[in-house]
C-alpha cells in the first residue's frame, strides 16, 4: 500500500497493482479523467515526489512536452512508493458509485452485427452503475481494455457488453476466438452517463459506440418517471453494421418512444440516409438543435465532428452534450 | 495581423505595457466571452481566454515562449497561439483567435 498526497489537497492509499487514477477514485476523490485508457490526456498529473511505473509509456494522451515537464498519466501510472502529485481536482469526477474490482463469469454471447457481439457476464452481488458508464475488462494474461455496459444496473450482478471485433486487436481477437469463462471486471467509470432532463434525448452511436447508447435508452425506458422520447442515430459503413429499428426498439424497451435513424457512409441503400452520422443528424435536425439533450459514443474522429457541430457551431452548452470517446 | 490600420470598430483592450513579456492578461468586455492577450518576446496574440475543453482560464496557464504555445492550467491541454490549433491532449477544438491592431501604445480589438 503506497500513500499518495495531493499538493494542497487530500491524500489516499494506492493498493499494489492499482493505478493512481483508480485508487484516487476508489477513495472518492474527483481525480480528472475520461477514458482510463491512455488516450484522452485528461488525467495528466505532475509528479512532484516519488516514482511511478507506466503501464503504457508511449500512450498518446501524453505529449513530448508533457514528458519533458514531468507529467504522467494517472490512468497508466503504478506508484513504486509514496508519491506527491500536483493536480486540480474536479468535483464532476467524484464517483457517485465507487469503482470496484471483481471476478465475473461468462454467461452468454450473441452476435448483433457481422462484427459486434454481445458478451454477458455475471458477478457476485448487485451490478451498480449508471446508464452509459463503462468498466475495465481484463483477461487472465493481464490484457485490459475499457468497454461500455449495454444493460442497466441490476440486482443479479449482470454486466452486458457489445464489443466490436478489431482485426488483429489484442483484446478483441482473444475475446472473439476463445472467450475466457472468467474475467476481471473493474468499474464503473465514466462521466458520459444519463442525466435527468426535460428535453427529449438524442443518442448518437457510431461504429462500436452502440453499447452506452443502448444503456442510456434502456435507462430512460426503465424509469417510470421519465417520459422522454429518444432519437437514436446509428452510423455504420454499410447496412450490415446496423442491426435496425426493430432490434433497437425491442432491446431498449422504449417501443414507439424510440425513433431509429440509420446512417451509412460507404454504401447507397434505398431508404437509408447516406453520409457520416453527424451529417445525417444535421440534415434531419434543421434548426431544432436546441430542443434536445445529446449523448454521443464512438471513435474519436466521429466525436470530434459531433463536438464541432454541436458545441462549437450550434453553441449548445457543454453540459447538454455528453461525449464518450472510444480510444 | 497587427497592421496598425485604423478601423472604425476597434475597441481598446489594454496598454501594450500591461502585458509582460512571456506573460498574459485576461480582459473582460461586456457581452462577449473573456479574452486573453499574450506577449511572446514582444509579439502579441489575442485569443479567447476560456479553454475549449473546460472552464479554465488560459491567461493563468503556462506559456512556452519558444514554441509559442499556451498550456491550460487544468488538464495541461495546449494550443498554438498563432493559429489557435490544439496541440496537446485533451484539447481537440481550436481556440478562437482575434484580430487586433497596435497603435499609440495600446492593443485594439478589431472584431
Ligand atoms: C471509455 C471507452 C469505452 C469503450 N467501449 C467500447 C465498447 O462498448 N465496445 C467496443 O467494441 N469498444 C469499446 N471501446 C474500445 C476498446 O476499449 C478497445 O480499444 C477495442 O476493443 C480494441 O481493443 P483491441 O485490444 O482488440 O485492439 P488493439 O488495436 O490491440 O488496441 C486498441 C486500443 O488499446 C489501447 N492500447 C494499445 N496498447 C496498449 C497498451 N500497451 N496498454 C494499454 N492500452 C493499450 C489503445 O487505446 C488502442 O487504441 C471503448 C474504449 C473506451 C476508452
Ligand atoms: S483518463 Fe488517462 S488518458 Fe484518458
Ligand atoms: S480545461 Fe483546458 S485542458 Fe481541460
Amino acid at each position: 500500500m503506497n500513500r499518495i498526497e495531493i499538493v494542497d489537497g487530500a491524500g489516499f492509499s494506492c493498493a499494489e497493482g492499482d493505478t493512481l487514477l483508480r485508487a484516487g477514485l476508489r477513495a472518492g476523490l474527483g481525480l480528472p479523467y475520461e477514458c482510463n485508457a491512455g488516450g484522452c490526456g485528461t488525467c495528466k498529473v505532475e509528479l512532484i515526489e516519488g516514482a511511478v511505473e507506466s503501464r503504457w509509456p508511449e500512450a498518446p494522451g501524453l505529449s513530448d512536452r508533457d514528458r519533458r515537464k514531468g507529467r504522467v498519466l494517472a490512468c497508466q501510472s503504478l506508484p513504486t512508493g509514496d508519491c506527491r502529485l500536483r493536480l486540480r481536482l474536479d468535483p464532476a469526477c467524484i464517483p457517485e458509485i465507487r469503482p470496484e474490482r471483481r471476478k465475473a463469469r461468462l454467461t452468454g454471447m450473441a452476435d448483433i452485427t457481422r462484427d459486434i457481439r454481445e458478451f454477458r457476464f455475471a458477478a457476485e452481488g448487485p451490478a451498480r452503475f449508471r446508464p452509459g458508464q463503462y468498466a475495465m475488462l481484463s483477461l487472465p494474461d493481464g490484457t485490459e481494455r475499457a468497454y461500455s455496459l449495454s444493460n442497466i444496473a441490476n440486482a443479479d450482478g449482470a454486466s452486458h457488453f457489445q464489443i466490436r471485433r478489431v482485426p488483429d486487436g489484442r483484446m478483441t481477437e482473444r475475446l472473439f476466438d476463445a472467450a475466457p469463462t472468467e474475467i476481471m471486471l473493474d468499474g464503473p467509470y465514466g462521466l458520459a452517463h444519463l442525466q435527468p432532463g426535460a428535453r427529449d434525448v438524442v443518442c448518437i452511436a457510431g461504429g462500436s459506440g452502440l453499447a452506452p447508447m443502448v444503456s442510456i435508452a434502456r435507462g430512460i425506458a426503465a424509469d417510470p418517471a421519465d417520459a422522454r422520447r429518444v432519437h437514436f442515430f446509428h452510423g455504420g459503413r454499410t447496412s450490415a453494421d446496423l442491426p435496425g429499428e426493430g432490434w433497437a426498439r425491442t432491446l431498449t424497451g422504449l417501443g414507439d418512444r424510440l425513433a431509429y435513424h440509420a446512417a451509412v457512409s460507404d454504401e447507397s441503400v434505398p431508404g437509408l440516409a447516406q453520409g457520416f452520422v453527424h451529417e445525417v443528424l444535421a440534415a434531419w435536425m434543421g434548426d431544432r438543435f436546441d430542443n434536445y439533450d445529446y449523448y454521443c459514443a464512438g471513435p474519436p474522429p466521429m466525436i470530434q465532428a459531433l463536438e464541432t457541430l454541436l458545441v462549437a457551431t450550434k453553441g449548445l452548452p457543454a453540459g447538454r452534450v455528453r461525449f464518450d470517446r472510444f480510444f | 495581423m497587427s497592421d496598425g490600420g485604423v478601423i472604425a470598430s476597434e475597441t481598446l483592450l489594454c496598454a501594450q505595457s500591461d502585458v509582460p513579456e512571456g506573460g498574459a492578461v485576461k480582459i473582460e468586455l461586456a457581452g462577449r466571452p473573456p479574452l486573453a492577450i499574450f506577449n511572446i518576446k514582444g509579439t502579441f496574440f489575442v485569443t479567447d481566454d476560456t479553454c475549449t475543453h473546460g472552464e479554465a482560464s488560459l491567461s493563468e496557464g503556462e506559456i512556452d515562449t519558444d514554441e509559442c504555445v499556451v498550456e491550460c492550467p487544468w488538464h495541461s491541454g495546449a494550443f498554438e497561439l498563432s493559429t489557435g490549433k490544439p496541440c496537446g491532449a485533451p484539447c481537440t477544438i481550436a481556440l478562437r483567435i482575434h484580430r487586433f491592431a497596435l497603435h499609440d501604445g495600446g492593443i485594439y480589438l478589431l472584431d
